[in-house]
């Protein structure tokens, strides 16, 4: 029980009473690198946002367990082409969001937290776009602004959905080589939403599989073989 | 320049409209930003006509019910229309917030409809209260010339709570604005922050409207804001620049009206589409940065 962090019961996701998926139990364990891993529809960013609880679940139960004895920070990347661009807002001014959780409605953002967004804005290595419009910075810049703001708000479980989405092959490797990086230099449970096959056999440990209406939950040892590669899929094409 | 001079005099008489112009200049864009950020720029075009309907009503119900001489009681109806104004204004504001977080139908559809059926349901009440009608089409007009102290000081009033209130809560609305998932992860009630938000430009657009006219009242709400976001580069200098694109260019709007013999509030208006479109032209002639 120790190393569970989100637990999962008979959960069913969906919109307007619609359920999309349901029946889905799974536990995250603590300092994992879990992904949701599924093709376009298949109700990956619906599962996302039911855990982050920016929709409520149709029926079920998540419980994510305390850290340190109080509820656990979600770090959330979103999708970077969900961020409106009529805002005037610096990469700087993006990064600092983060830090909003901290600090109470009418006081302004104090200097040690605006040095600690600038840390992490130089630890994902966007500190050299800090000052540039966050509109006009590419799809890679600016993934790396908003898990800079993720880490800014000091989280114990990073969310990225759809990071590479928009970014190129080389962008891609250097991000995932990234959340690697502090997933394990910083023990962080990492949650990442993709279609990307190679992405997560390289990077991820947990899997949860979504794919024609079911939730498939497993290690890569035991998902990534080339017996159950070929009856996920068999029972797709039927 | 003689014109420049009389107007700066501490004993204008207009000095109150000046005052009053000024004071709507700087406030209505700092709320604006946000209509124009929100993709609200509909809302911007409505609220001030739910606004004026609202003063249209208030005009006319306690004379229709004969609880109000207008001759005796200026700054009773004064504050009858403000109540007016805001209820109509806060009341439409919010039921257009609560319809667009349902996010069925057309949001432009409801605000297109909203507006002309509240200018058609002003001229209908109006046309059955003479002394009303005369007052709604001084304002309709945008004639900013019976100021008296009381209204000033409310409209002074009223304009620093909702900048007051604005710049403390700057950050949560902004978060709300720009990222809501992101907002909701963090523990914020957008709920909450959107209330705050429409309060306070249901508050602006209603005391603006009943100051100046829903025409300057929708002019600055959105064309400052407008001619800053060309520029913009930060949150702040939007803000900002805006405000005070709108504070001088009042006045200057003033100045031009006093100087020509025009009436204010069309001439503010058409100095704000000048300007932006001097702006925009300037803009598109600069490289980007």
């Amino acid at each position: 029980m120790d190393t569970e962090l989100i637990r999962i019961r008979d959960l069913a996701i969906g919109y307007g009473g619609q359920a999309i998926l349901s029946g889905i139990s799974l536990t995250i364990r603590r300092a994992s690198f879990a992904a949701i891993l599924g093709a376009n529809g298949s109700g990956k960013t619906t599962l996302l946002k039911t855990l982050l609880g920016l929709q409520p679940p149709l029926a079920g139960e998540i419980k994510v367990a305390p850290v340190d004895h109080r509820a656990a920070v979600f770090g959330y990347v979103p999708q970077a082409i969900q961020l409106d661009p009529l805002y005037p807002l610096t990469g700087f001014d993006v990064a600092l969001m983060g830090t909003y959780g901290r600090v109470r409605p009418g006081r302004l953002v104090p200097p040690s937290e605006r040095a600690f967004t600038r840390d992490c804005l130089r630890a994902t290595g966007a500190d050299g776009f800090e000052h540039q419009r966050f509109s006009q910075l590419s799809g890679g810049q600016k993934q790396r602004v908003l898990i800079s703001r993720a880490l800014a708000t000091r989280p114990d479980i990073l969310v990225l959905d759809e990071p590479t989405a928009g970014v190129d092959a080389a962008a891609t490797r250097g991000l995932l080589e990234f959340i690697s990086q502090i997933h394990v230099a910083q023990s962080l449970t990492v949650l990442l939403v993709t279609h990307d096959l190679p992405l997560v056999r390289q990077h991820a440990q947990q899997i949860i599989w979504l794919h024609d209406g079911k939730v498939l939950h497993g290690t890569v040892a035991e998902l990534f073989t080339p017996g159950r590669l070929a009856e996920i899929f068999e029972t797709g094409l039927s | 320049m003689e014109s420049l001079r009389q107007i700066l005099s501490p004993d204008f008489l207009l000095r109150n409209s000046v005052y009053t112009s000024v004071l709507v200049g700087f406030a209505c864009p700092l709320v604006g930003i946000f209509l124009v950020l929100r993709r609200l720029v509909f809302m911007g075009v409505a609220l001030p006509q739910i606004a004026s309907t609202g003063i249209a009503i208030a005009f006319s119900v306690p004379m229709w019910l004969g609880l109000l001489a207008p001759e005796h009681a200026a700054h009773s109806e004064h504050l009858c229309a403000f109540a007016g104004s805001t209820i109509f204004s806060l009341g439409a504001i919010l039921a257009m917030g609560l319809l667009e977080r349902r996010g069925r139908g057309s949001p432009e559809g409801r605000l297109g409809t909203a507006y002309v059926v509240a200018a058609a349901l002003s001229i209908i009440i109006l046309s059955k209260n003479r002394y009303g009608e005369v007052g709604w089409l001084d304002l309709m007009k945008g004639e900013v010339i019976t100021i008296d102290n009381f209204d000033l000081g409310l409209t002074g009033v009223t304009l620093a709570l909702v900048v007051t209130v604005l710049g403390l809560f700057h950050k949560e609305i902004l978060l709300v604005s720009f990222d809501r998932a992101m907002a909701v992860t963090l523990g914020k009630n957008i709920v909450l922050w959107d209330i705050v938000l429409y309060l306070l430009i249901g508050l602006t657009v209603s005391m603006a409207v009943l100051s100046v006219g829903p025409l300057i009242a929708f002019g600055f709400l959105l064309i400052p804001a407008l001619i800053s976001q060309l520029f913009a580069r930060t949150m702040r200098q939007f803000a900002v620049a805006a405000s005070l694109v709108g504070g001088v260019l009042s006045f200057a709007g003033f100045w031009m009206a006093y100087e020509y013999n025009l009436p204010v509030g069309p001439a503010d208006v058409v100095l704000l589409g000048i300007v932006y479109l001097l702006a925009f032209a300037a803009r598109k002639l600069t490289p980007a940065t």
